[in-house]
């Protein structure tokens, strides 16, 4: 059960890591002619299409992460602590307060997209979405390489 | 900027429970504490190592992060209402802490995890 839940939070965030890095190179960098080559393209899309998608992915990310994470604490975390992992430990944490600090400016982010932008909205629109993508980016990244160090189906 | 009611609250709401969350990491202020291999959940912080024996914080480990993002939300929730009842020119206040509290937040989350690092 544990392992179907962490395949299934981990094409989540996949679907969630993609979304928003589309969204954020659109929103802090977005193509001043018509894009020819792939970045371009990658970075040329209407942002505010993604916001609810990234919205809807982020909360089921979250709670199949919520769900995983006490499998985590019972069967891996004392290997990891037997194993002297505590670099991992302690970079897991921080995913742990980074998705909570994130859960709580969603609703904020979801507003800025919802609503037309002026010069100032642009700029709180842009540093939500670069908060979001950094947490986003962070929680995979650690989830991948603690899930690594654990082993499959461990 | 728009200045409803629903907009200062949603601002407030992003910033207090950042700073709530941090506050309750560093002050170990859960709302319940979470025993997963028991399956027992328990109202407050408690740690199982404190009132028995060190030993029983590798059998019966505890979780927190539930109880803070709890505490977190709550706190939030009031601050949020707060502001969603005070006057509408101080919007420009909540718009600006919702997008620089939350990164200080995560720098005290980093700061409070360097003890991971000393082992």
């Amino acid at each position: 059960m544990a392992t179907l839940l962490l395949i299934l939070h981990g094409l989540v965030a996949v679907a969630l890591l993609g979304a928003i890095t589309h969204q954020t190179l659109a929103v802090c960098a977005p193509p001043r002619t018509k894009p020819h080559f792939f970045f371009g393209r990658f970075r040329a899309i209407p942002g505010a299409g993604f916001s609810n998608a990234i919205v809807v992915l982020y909360l089921i990310s979250a709670l199949l992460g919520a769900i995983v994470y006490l499998y985590f604490k019972v069967d891996l975390q004392p290997n990891l602590e037997r194993d002297h992992h505590w670099h991992a430990l302690g970079f897991f944490d921080l995913k742990e307060d980074f998705v909570a600090i994130g859960l709580g400016v969603l609703p904020a982010y979801w507003l800025c997209w919802r609503q037309p932008a002026n010069s100032e909205d642009h700029q709180i629109r842009a540093a939500l979405t670069l908060l979001l993508a950094f947490i986003v980016w962070w929680g995979f990244l650690v989830g991948h390489v603690v899930n690594n160090i654990g082993g499959f189906g461990s | 900027m728009s200045t409803s009611a629903y907009h200062r609250f949603v601002f407030a709401f992003g910033a207090a429970f950042a700073l709530f969350y941090a506050v309750a990491r560093a002050r170990g202020l859960a709302l319940f504490t979470v025993y997963p291999a028991q399956g027992i959940v328990l109202l407050g912080t408690h740690r199982s190592r404190d009132v028995a024996d060190p030993v029983l914080d590798f059998l019966a480990p505890e979780m927190y992060w539930y109880g803070w993002t709890a505490s977190a939300a709550i706190g939030a929730l009031v601050i949020g209402l707060l502001a969603a009842l005070l006057p509408g020119r101080l919007c420009w206040f909540w718009t600006g802490c919702v997008w620089v509290v939350p990164p200080m937040a995560m720098i005290a989350c980093v700061y409070l995890i360097i003890p991971w690092f000393r082992f």
